[in-house]
Formats: C-alpha cells, structure tokens, sequence
C-alpha cells in the first residue's frame, strides 16, 4: 500500500463516500445518482467497463474503495459526453470518472497496465518537456508502450501513414532530436511545479 | 352568451376536465352560483380519451354520466363550451374576467342526428385521438360530449362542404356566420382547473418517438383501445397493422429528468400496469409485457395492484432507464438498449411495439396565466395566500391520479366557497 | 291550483320521427289508451317554440303530468326542464327508431314499438307525483368532526371559514393527534427542500381564537342518532359526564395508529431498544430538539442508522399489511434530514424496494435528500440482529448483488399505518360456528366503536379494503355509505400529511353540502336533487326487516314496536327497500312499484300466434341505459320485440315486476345492472349485488309457473357496453325462439 493511499484509508476510516465527495473532481455528485442505469446503457464503451458508472456510485456509496480505485473501469471513458447529456439527475458523469482515475493515480493504485493510464502517462511527461507536444515521440512512445516487439510491429504497420505525413509536411523527423518548444519552458515548469505543490497539499500523492 | 349573469358572489371554474366539472358541480349543489368554461366543444377532458381507469379497471364515462346528470339538474351551474379566459384583473371577492368564445358554427337546435357529418368531404387530424387517426369537419367530438351539439372545424368555413353541412341540417343549427364573442364579467372567485398535456414524446430525442412507427406514447397507446378510436379496439403496431404482442413500456420517458420534466407524474406507473393488463384482457396469455422502471410508484391502498400485475408471469420488471431506441429496419422492431442495474446485464432488446410512459405537463404554461399566480419550478400552481381568490384544482396544482384529482377540486370548491360567503357576509 | 290531474301528451316529429313513424296514430294512442287529457304533435319539440308551447299548456291550460314522446330522458333536458309537473320521457328517439333498420319490412314492428312506448309513458306519468319534499327537513349548520388531529383541525377552521359552526370531539387530551409527536413535517411548499414546523402549534391556536369552534378534549362520542340536519351526538368524557350535541353533518377524522411492531421480531424490534419505528425516532428527534439524537439504548449520540422501508407492509404474510401507506419513503427522507442537518457527517442510509415520492414535491424532496448526503440503496432486507455495537441490518443489496451486513447505531422501521375505522360491521357476529377459528379472526382485540351510531347495521362507517372506510369510487372519493358522515384522512385511506389536510378541506365541503341539502329535503350524490323519499305502508308490513337488512346506505332504523323506521335524509334515493320488500308496501311519489309495473302491464302483447314475443329489459338508469342510448346512437339496433324500462338502480327491481310480466305474458325478462363484487362500479355500492342475490332465488317462482329459467337473465352491463347491451337483448330473443311464446299470453 502505497503512503499515500494509507493516509487516505486512515483519515477516511471506512467513509469511502466522504472521501471521493472530498478528494475526487466534482465527486460530491455522486450522492445524486438515483441508480436508473442510463449512463451505463448510453456508454459506447459500456461492454468494455468491469463495473459501468451506475455501478460505481452504488459501490461508492456502499463502501467499496479497493474495488473501486483499482479498477480499470473509469479508464475506459472516451469522454463521449453521452452519459452527462443523458443523466436525469445532472450529474457530470464524466469528469467523476476522470476525477476518479486521477485519483487513484495520485494515490498510486490504479492498475499499472491499463492502457490509458500508461498513455495518459506518456502524454504528460511528454508534453511538460518542453510544454509542446513532440508528435514523434508521442507516437513512438505509444506503439512501444508495451514492448520492443510490440513496438515494431506497430511502426511497421504504420509506416505508410507515417511516410504519407511526413510527405505533406505534417510530420518532421527533426522532432526526434529537438522539436518545438513554448517560450519560456522554465516558466512552465515553475508554474507546474506549483501547481503540484498546492494539490499535493489538499489531496496526498504517492511516493511524495 | 349574453344570459349569463354573474356577481361577486359567482364562482367562475376555468376548465371542464375532470376536475372543474366536480369543482362546479360541488359547488352549485352548495347553492352557490357558478360558471364553467371550457375550451373544447365538450366537457369532459383528457379521462374522456381513457379507456380504462386504475386500479378498478373501470370506465371514465360512468363517473362523467353521473357527473353530467347532476350538472344538468343544477340551475345554479351555467356551462360555456368554446370558451377561454382571455383576461383576470382585481381580487379576491371581486375579479373582473374577460371570456372569449370562439364560433361552433352550430346552434342549440341541433338534434345530434349526424346528417352533417355524412354530407361532409372534408377531414381533419382528429385531436381526441392524439392525431392517430382522421375527423370529419362537421363532428361531435365523442359519443358523451357534452353538449351533445354538433361543431364545425373553422378550417371549413368558407368552402363548400361547409354549404353541404348547412344543408343537410333539418332543423336550421348550422350558422355559418357565428362569430368570436367577448364578455366581461364579475365574479368573486376562480377555480383554476386548466389540467395537463402529455409531455411531448418526440423532445426524448433518444427513445425516436419522431423516427420510429413503433415507439408509442403511453396516451396513444390507450387510444388504441377504443372500440371508435383509430385502431377499432385492436393493439397493433402502426407500422404494419400487426397485432403487437410483445410491448415494452418505458416509465420516467420525461419525468424526473432535468432534461425534460423534473417532477415525477405520479400516474405513469399506475398507468402502465394498468395497461399490461388491456394486453391480457386482447390477447388472453398470448403476450408479453417488459416494464422499464426506475422505482414502481403504485402507492398506498392501490400497492395491491402491483401485486397483481408482478403475479402475471408474462409481465417482467426490469429495473433499468433504458439508454437509447434503434430500429430494425426489416422488421420495423424497435430495440431497446440498456444495462439492467439488477445484475449488470447489458441488453438489446427487440419488442413488437414500446409505449413511453410520458408525464404530465401542466396545461397552461407558466408565464401564459392572465393574472399573476404564485407558480413553482415544476410549473404548478402553488397554494398561496397572494393567489387570493384564485384556487387550483386537479392537475394544475400537481400531477395527480384522477382520484386526487377530484379530492383537490373538491377542497378547491370550498375555499372558493369561503371567498364568496366571505363576500356574502360583508354585503348583507 | 286545482287538484285534478290533467296530462299533456307531447309528440315530436323531429329527428326523423315523423318520417319512421306514423305520429298521428301515436297521438291517437295517448288519447285513448294513454287517457291523457290533451295531445299534442310537434314538428321539432325541443325548439323555442315546441317548449314555448308546451309551458303555455302547465301554465294556461292546467297541465300537471307532462308526457314527452321524443329523444331519450337523457337528452335535451335543458329544453324539457318544466318546473312542479311530473315529466315522463317515452324514448321513441334512441329506444326506437335508432335502435331499428329504417326498412320496409321493419316499419310494422317498429310502430309497434312505438306505441308501446308511449303507453308505457302515459301509465308512468299516471303514477307519478311531484314529491313535496320532506316537511320534516331539519335545518343545523353545526358540523361534528370527530378527531381533532391535523385532518379534524383542518377540517373545522375550513369549514369555519365558510360560516360553519364546528365541534370538534378529541379522545385525548390534546389537538394535534399524531402529528403532534412529530418533530417536523414533510414540506407543503416550494421548494420542497427541508422538513418544516409541523403546524399543530398554529392550528390549535387558530381553533382556539375561533368563535366557531368548540372543541371537547379528552371525550369519545358513546351515541350517535339521528340524520343529516338533525345529527345528535352523545359526547362523553371519561369520568363519564355526558353533553348532547345537535349537528347536520358529521365529518370522521379519526385518524390511523402506528402498526404495532413488535410484530416484526425479525426485525429487531422488541430485541433492543435501538430499533424504532418512525414514531418512535420523532420521539427521539423531540428530545433531542435540534442537538444529537441519542440512542436509546445508552445515550449515545447516534453517528450512523438505517432505515428500512416497508417493514411489515406491501406484504401478503400473516400478521403484515398488504397495502403501502404513501408516505413513510417521504418520511423516512424527512427523518434523515434530522441527523444530516444537525450533522453532516452522520451516515443515513435508506434501504428501500421503490422509492415513492411522486409529484412534484415529492421528486423535489427526494433530490434534497440526496443533496444533503443521504444515501439510498436497494436492498431486501431479511433482518435485523443486535451486534456488539449496536444493531446490525442484513440485507441483499439488490444492485450490487451482495448480501451486506450494516452495522449502525440506530434502526428506523418504516412500518405502516392502521385505519381507527372502529368496528367492522360485516364481520360474522356468530360465534358459535365450529369452523370458525376464533384465535385468527381480524382483529384480534375487540375493537372500539368512534362513531357509536344507533343504526341497526352497525356503530360504524363500513370498511371496504383493509379496514380503511373509503368507499373505493374514483371519481367520487367522498361517497359514503352513511349519508351525511364524511371520512376524511388516513382513516379513508392511507395517506401522508398534505393530502390528509386536502382531504379534510374536501370533506369539509361535502359535510357542508350535506346539511344545506338537508335543509331542503333534497338527496346526496348519485340522485342529487331528488325531493322523493320512502312512503310506507305501515298497515301492510309484516316485519320482515328485508328492507332496513338490504339498505346499502343503513338508512333505516327499527323502531320500538319493531317496524322500519325511516330517516328521509340518511336516503339516497336507490329504491333497494322497494325492490326487497315482499309485499310493497315502500315506494316513492316519483318512482314506485306502480309507476314500473304498470308501464310494464300497460303494453299490447300480442297472442302467441302472431309470432311477435314480447321482452321486458329492465335496465339500470346509472349505466345500462346509457349504454342503450349510445349502442342506439352508434347505429347498433337490437330485437324490436323488447320494451325497455330505466330502474333507479338493479337493487330496487321488485320481483313482482317479474312476477307480474310472466304473468302478463312476456316472453322474456333482462336484468341490466352495474358490476358488483371488489371492484364494483354500483353507483347505491349494493344494489346490483342483492338484485343479483335476489334473481337467483326466483327458480322457484319461474317453476310454479311451469316456465324455463332462462327466460329471466340478469346481467353486469358496463356504460361503454355499446355492442354487448344490445347483444345480450339479441340473445334473449334467441332464446325465446328457442324456448316458444309465453303460454300466459291472451
């Protein structure tokens, strides 16, 4: 268990519902759910969700943190909107869902090898180098997400879109050494680094 | 119109549904004076459109039989069809209403013999019938309207199957030159008994109300029922005239949903069941009735009746606010899609017909009152001293069944009552 | 005004009657079989002129019985609506030539029909009267309202505001009934988000600053007597003294008691003092008055509880209540609200199978809960044990598919509530049947009479459901069975506080109508207006007590020397003591066994040779004829050879009337009344049930006269049985193809 997630089990002692209305992006709306099942129903990914997001607030509301935090379910959403459109109760469904998988990435247990997750990873670290995102690199850090040989297979698979871009001049090669950058990347460090600070103040992260 | 006298001590009923008739009826047996406005050629309102009621499965023009025997017996109740409020100013104890009466075209010296409706060419969308099926421009609206007279559609005016319906008539009841009439009166108070309307299915963008033949509103549906309604009695499919046996029923489509209807209707469920039980009654044990709720509402006494309907074993229960409708275009079967939150099972389910459980609307939409009444977020009539002598009864203050509905004309009745002793008392 | 009977006959020719029938004939008939005094034919009877014409004859000529061969009684009766004269309809409109082919071959029978008819009309109006009314009318404006909780507080300060003077009769000491041990209420307004002061406080101050109302505290009514405007009530204390009351009405808002429950063991209650029922936790909250709750159990502030919803109720198990209450899920959100709002953090979880908030209120209510961080879970519980800590709560919750053992501090049973109805007066009083399981009859403690009436039915309202006294009309829900006493509240029907306070204003209203009606001798609902009233015979009664025994409404007491004894304003008009009593010695000016059974004696019957069978339909005035009516109009026709007469109501058929027309020579005889049984739609609650009771017996009868049974029928007719009435007219007429002519025909 990872220290941050203890100090969350300790302060919230069992109260899983006070803590995600606490902790998690627009969380204090998941009392509202009246459990009709429209969201589930809407979600184009539903089949593909362990627990649909009806399902999560019951087990919110009934306890289930482990359950809950660890699974790969919120990881899923595409952020289609279906659901907040739908939902009778207005509840802003899909930020909850976002709200909860970055919660539980704060706290260090969301599942390692989601694919989501590790993506979303990459894409951050990415993007706060040079406060741009580096297209190539981006794109060869998802097809080698998982393994060299999965690596390969990909880019080969892709190498026509790959050639086509770079064709039209949608594509440089001169992003593997450097690529573009904002002005004044120090700047967004700082304004990064503080931002962290402040959350970490108001929700714990792992491993800080 | 212009025999009707009114005082401050008159009460004036606005609507002739269920509701105003009981409120004025209730109070003319009190002795007290009163008016009846009704837009609609006939009293009668939206229970007249119903086959059956809940939970006695019995039928709304045996109520309304009775209801209208007693109006006609009362000198203290004067009745005015085609007629609307188009102004209200003063208070309590002295309102001065304005009344607009549109043309019927037809004059009390009609006898209901029909010879005009048989001269007549033309049709309309008939409105009794939710627009499911066609009327003929000289008409009587249903078999109990009340007055039993005859109208004539003002889309017809001025042609020549209006000529023919003059014609035709034997006893001089047809007057073409009819005119909108005003009148101003007095009276000391107003029962506000406008009613409801079915909340638009079509606004349910996911359900395909607009798209799809086979998906149904819940008024429509009991439209089908009746042995003079569109369909001769028969439950079939509009897309094809097939018996539907397989009916899912949608609840909530509309209501407790901040897209559409906040509040609950309250009836819709009662409705439903009751309707599964117009399946058994077509087809015997030949059907299958799904019902998509959120939470049964069949509440107090009436619980017993959602016993009974759980105990049909061709009736299922599934707890779920179905996601969105396709259609197969081969077969003209609606799906259904959703996740069952009993059991997580995911579905995508075929049926003959669906039936959307609307709610109910209040009928006079908020800012259409002619005088300011304290109105809540749901768009009722609230009870409020600064309504004055303006009181609501029936589904204008809430959505209620028909049984409720009348308890609140009733009490309406008496507190219009305590407004015209009131008025009484202080002139001697 | 002289008192010689003079009896203008009206034929109209309009509608087409002119041209399908020979009128001249039929005016011919009026005069010389019908006896009237004065004939008339009229191109269009109902226009200006024909009704000008028609009231210059009461008016100038001396007419008093007016005789209308026209369109039904149903229609048009703006038009005929002539004051102080006796009015018969003979329908020759919608009961003869819309219910017949306009054909050749048709026209014979159809005239015949006619004729028939309006013989029929003018030996009707012969035994017609115009009811005086009852000089005896009693005139009261005092209103008794019995129970002075929220539906009897409401109930006297409504009608008090009309001009009514109220008594209001409270067995404890103290107004507020239950809701006085309420902390807060559920709210009445928008925008529906939080539980408001009760209100008792404010109408037991408005009541006691009123000029209008009286109230008796700590006293029970020990004897009503009486009718409608002239009510006496006996209201006692418990020391035993005694005042005598006079009242016009009487409005019963005895209220509803808490399910005892300590029938549900299984659920804890009884097994700690931690588990209460809704009552029990206002108390809590009372105590409490905005701090911590505290547990009972050990003063604990309660941090956590549970509410389970529909314990002991909307269940078919021996010892629960079938029925839902209609308000305990509004409450149970309303009693959440009391921890959450003195503390948030205090965990409220509703465990509950549907949650029923309906309207818009109800919905607002419920979104607040939520608001406020009361959860809801769907569950089923199975039951409640005591844990080290407290109670515990198993259950299966239903979405999560988990069986789930809750621990909390507190357990609110969401239990029901049982109607004060007092006695049920239709259960078996014999105690002396062997099959009778005296340890399991309902109920189970001897009930106390509230209204304690002398009536010989009974000291109580009758129940229908469940105990409650609501007579299950929909669209009458005031109707009651004991004319001038109004049940209003949770002991009609289950109820929350809101609509008990609508329905007590609605009572209000009906028991103000009752007694201004009272005053001028005229009837309640279905027959409102009706001045007639039972006339007896009292020389020709043989005791039989038929007629106090079969009045659906008890309107008729027994009186010292043990003959019927009968309350004109407790009437509603049905004629069911006509129809049960077995030597006529009951009838009515405007309706009596003479004014049917001389209609029914008066018609041509042709001998059996000539083929033409005579049927006699005696058809319900409240839906089968309607249901004529409208087959008629619909173009659907039936069998020429019947003669239809309209009857009251099913109950107050007469066998004699039967008798009579088998005797006379009809063929066959069909009884059209209203459904009976759990949902009857009877407009008199009773009638077509005993008229039913009584046609079954008449084998006997049909057999000493040597005739088949199934020349009488009675059946259940619905108003919208537009293709059925005139079928089950058919297949009498079939049957009597089948069975051959009467053999009494001459």
């Amino acid at each position: 268990m990872t220290d941050a997630n203890q100090q969350m089990v300790e302060q919230y002692r069992n109260n899983f519902l006070r803590e995600v209305e606490d902790n998690v992006e627009e969380g204090e709306w998941v009392k509202m759910c009246m459990q009709c099942g429209v969201c589930s129903g809407s979600c184009p990914l539903g089949p593909h969700w362990d627990h649909p997001p009806q399902e999560l607030f019951m087990m919110i509301r009934a306890g289930k943190r482990e359950e809950v935090l660890e699974s790969s379910s919120m990881w899923m959403c595409t952020s289609c909107y279906n659901c907040i459109v739908r939902c009778p109760r207005e509840l802003p469904i899909t930020h909850i869902m976002h709200g909860l998988a970055h919660y539980a990435k704060r706290l260090g247990i969301a599942p390692k090898n989601q694919q989501t997750h590790k993506f979303a990873q990459l894409f951050w670290n990415n993007l706060t180098k040079t406060g741009r995102v580096n297209e190539l690199k981006l794109g060869l850090a998802l097809y080698f997400m998982n393994g060299i040989g999965e690596g390969i297979k990909t880019s080969l698979k892709m190498q026509d879109v790959g050639l086509g871009m770079l064709k039209t001049k949608r594509l440089s090669p001169m992003e593997l050494i450097g690529g573009h950058k904002c002005k004044d990347s120090k700047g967004l460090k700082d304004i990064l680094k503080k931002a962290e600070e402040l959350e970490a103040a108001r929700i714990p992260v792992a491993g800080k | 119109m212009s025999d009707v006298i009114a005082t401050n001590q008159t009460i004036l009923v606005v609507g002739g549904g269920i509701s105003g008739v009981t409120a004025a009826i209730e109070a003319a047996e009190c002795g007290k004076q009163v008016i009846l406005v009704e837009k609609n050629p006939s009293l009668g309102g939206r229970v007249s459109q119903l086959y059956k009621y809940f939970p006695k499965l019995c039928f709304p023009s045996c109520g309304m039989e009775i209801n209208l025997r007693r109006a006609k017996a009362n000198r203290n109740l004067n009745i005015l069809t085609m007629t609307e409020v188009s102004a209200v100013s003063g208070e309590s104890g002295n309102y001065s209403v304005t009344l607009k009466t549109a043309p019927r075209y037809v004059n009390e010296n009609c006898t209901a013999c029909g010879e005009c409706e048989k001269a007549v060419e033309a049709e309309f969308d008939s409105e009794y019938d939710y627009g499911m099926k066609k009327r003929k421009g000289a008409y009587l609206p249903f078999n109990m309207a009340y007055p039993q007279r005859y109208v004539l559609d003002p889309g017809m005016i001025g042609t020549e199957d209006a000529d023919k319906a003059r014609a035709a008539c034997k006893y001089d009841a047809i007057d073409l030159d009819m005119q909108e009439t005003e009148t101003t009166l007095t009276v000391g108070a107003i029962v506000w008994a406008t009613g409801w309307q079915p909340y638009d299915a079509d606004k349910i963008q996911p359900y395909g109300h607009d798209r799809y033949d086979n998906v149904v509103s819940s008024v429509e549906f009991e439209r089908m029922l009746d042995p003079r309604g569109p369909t001769g009695g028969k439950i079939v499919r509009p897309s094809d005239g097939k018996e539907a046996k397989d009916v899912a029923f949608i609840q909530c489509a509309g209501s407790r949903d901040r897209n559409h209807l906040k509040h609950c209707s309250r009836i819709c469920c009662m409705a439903t069941l009751k309707q599964t039980t117009y399946l058994r009654e077509k087809f015997e044990d030949d059907f299958k009735a799904s019902v998509y709720y959120i939470d049964i509402r069949a509440i107090d006494r009436i619980d017993d009746f959602y016993q009974n309907v759980q105990n049909d074993e061709n009736v299922t229960f599934i707890k779920s606010k179905v996601a969105s409708i396709t259609e197969d275009k081969e077969t003209g079967n609606p799906i259904l899609h959703g996740v069952d939150t009993e059991g997580y099972h995911r579905y995508s389910n075929p049926h003959d017909l669906v039936v959307l459980a609307v709610g109910m609307e209040p009928s006079v939409a908020k800012d259409a009152f002619p005088i300011d009444v304290t109105v809540n977020d749901n768009g009722f009539i609230e009870a409020d001293e600064a309504n004055g002598g303006i009181f609501a009864a029936g589904c204008s203050s809430d959505a209620l069944d028909v049984n409720r509905a009348v308890q609140s004309a009733t009490a309406s009745a008496l507190r219009a009552i305590q407004v015209i002793n009131r008025v009484a008392g202080t002139e001697g | 005004m002289s008192d010689e009977i003079k009896v203008g006959a009206y034929i109209c020719k309009g509608c087409g009657l002119g041209e399908r029938l020979d009128c001249g004939e039929l005016a011919t008939i009026a005069e010389r079989e019908g006896k009237a005094n004065l004939v008339r034919e009229h191109e269009f009877l109902c226009n200006a002129e024909g009704v000008a014409m028609i009231q210059n004859d009461i008016d100038n000529e001396g007419v008093n019985k007016v005789i209308i061969a026209a369109c039904s009684r149903r229609s048009k009766n703006e038009a005929f609506n002539f004051e102080n004269v006796a009015i018969s309809r003979a329908n020759l409109r919608e009961g003869v030539i819309w219910s017949r082919p306009d054909t050749d071959e048709a026209r014979e029978t159809t005239q015949e029909m006619a004729a028939d008819y309006v013989r029929m009309g003018c030996s009707e109006v012969k035994y017609m009267t115009l009811p005086p009314g009852n000089e005896e009318a009693a005139s009261n404006n005092n209103l008794l309202v019995v129970g002075g909780g929220m539906v009897g507080m409401t109930a006297a300060i409504e009608a008090a505001a009309a001009g009514y003077p109220v008594t209001i009769v409270e067995k404890s000491g103290q107004l507020g009934g239950s809701a006085a041990f309420e902390y807060k209420r559920i709210p009445e307004s928008m925008p529906y988000a939080d539980p408001e002061n009760t209100g008792v406080a404010e109408l037991a101050s408005q009541i006691e600053s009123s000029d209008k109302i009286t109230v008796h505290l700590n006293s029970t009514i020990t004897k009503t007597s009486g009718a409608p405007g002239r009510f006496s009530a006996d209201i006692s204390t418990e020391s035993g003294s005694t005042t005598t009351g006079n009242f016009g009405a009487i409005i019963m808002a005895s209220g509803a008691s808490n399910y005892d429950a300590s029938q549900l063991p299984e659920l804890g209650y009884g097994k700690t003092p931690d588990v209460v029922d809704q009552a029990g936790l206002e108390k809590l909250a009372l105590e409490a008055n905005g701090g911590p709750i505290k547990r009972p159990s050990d003063g604990k502030e309660v941090q956590s509880v549970v509410f389970v919803q529909c314990a002991g109720q909307r269940s078919t198990e021996e010892g629960h209540l079938p029925y839902c209450s209609g308000h305990c899920c509004l409450t149970s959100i309303k009693q959440a609200m009391y921890f959450k709002d003195q503390n948030p953090q205090i965990d409220t979880n509703v465990v509950y199978s549907d949650m029923r908030t309906p309207g818009a209120g109800g919905e607002d209510f419920y979104r607040s809960g939520q608001n406020k961080g009361v959860t809801f879970t769907k569950g089923k519980v199975s039951e409640v044990t005591v844990g080290a800590n407290g109670p515990e709560v198993r259950f299966n919750d239903l979405i999560l598919n988990q069986e789930v053992n809750q621990q909390a501090d507190l357990v609110v049973l969401a239990t029901g509530q049982v109607p004060n109805s007092g006695v049920d007066i239709d259960l078996p009083v014999a105690a002396d049947d062997e099959d009778i399981d005296l340890d399991n009859i309902v109920p189970e403690v001897k009930v106390e009479s509230i209204l304690n009436l002398t009536y010989r039915q009974g000291p109580d309202l009758p129940h229908l459901k469940y105990g409650f006294n609501d007579s299950h009309f929909i669209c009458f829900p005031y109707e009651t069975r004991r004319t001038g006493i109004y049940s209003a509240g949770p002991v009609r029907r289950p109820m929350d506080m809101a609509q008990a306070k609508e329905d007590a204003t609605g009572a209000a209203l009906k028991a103000i109508q009752a007694l201004e009606n009272a005053k001028l001798g005229r009837a309640a609902h279905p027959r409102s207006g009706d001045l007639s009233f039972p006339l007896f015979r009292k020389e020709g009664c043989t005791q039989c007590k038929r007629c106090t025994v079969e009045c659906p409404f008890g309107a008729i007491d027994e009186d010292e020397e043990r003959y019927p004894q009968f309350n004109e304003a407790r009437c509603r008009r049905c004629g069911t003591c006509m129809g049960a009593c077995p030597v006529r010695v009951i009838s009515f000016d405007n309706y009596s066994v003479d004014t049917v059974g001389q209609q029914l004696k008066n018609i041509d019957i042709p001998d059996e040779f000539e083929e033409k069978p005579r049927i006699l339909v005696l058809a319900c005035e409240n839906d089968a004829y309607p249901a004529l009516d409208m087959a008629a109009q619909n173009g659907n026709h039936y069998s020429p050879f019947a003669r239809v007469i309209p009857v009251r109501c099913l109950g107050s058929v007469n066998t004699i009337w039967v008798t009579d027309a088998l005797n006379s020579g009809y063929d066959g005889i069909v009884l059209m009344g209203c459904q009976k049984g759990d949902n009857y739609q009877c407009h008199f609650v009773k009638g077509s049930e005993i008229a039913h009771i009584r046609m079954s017996k008449i084998d006997d009868t049909l057999q000493s006269l040597s005739l088949e049974k199934e020349r009488v029928a009675t059946y259940e007719v619905a108003i919208t049985d537009i293709e059925r009435a005139p079928q089950l007219i058919d297949a009498m007429a079939d049957v009597v193809e089948q069975v051959g002519m009467s053999p009494f025909k001459f």
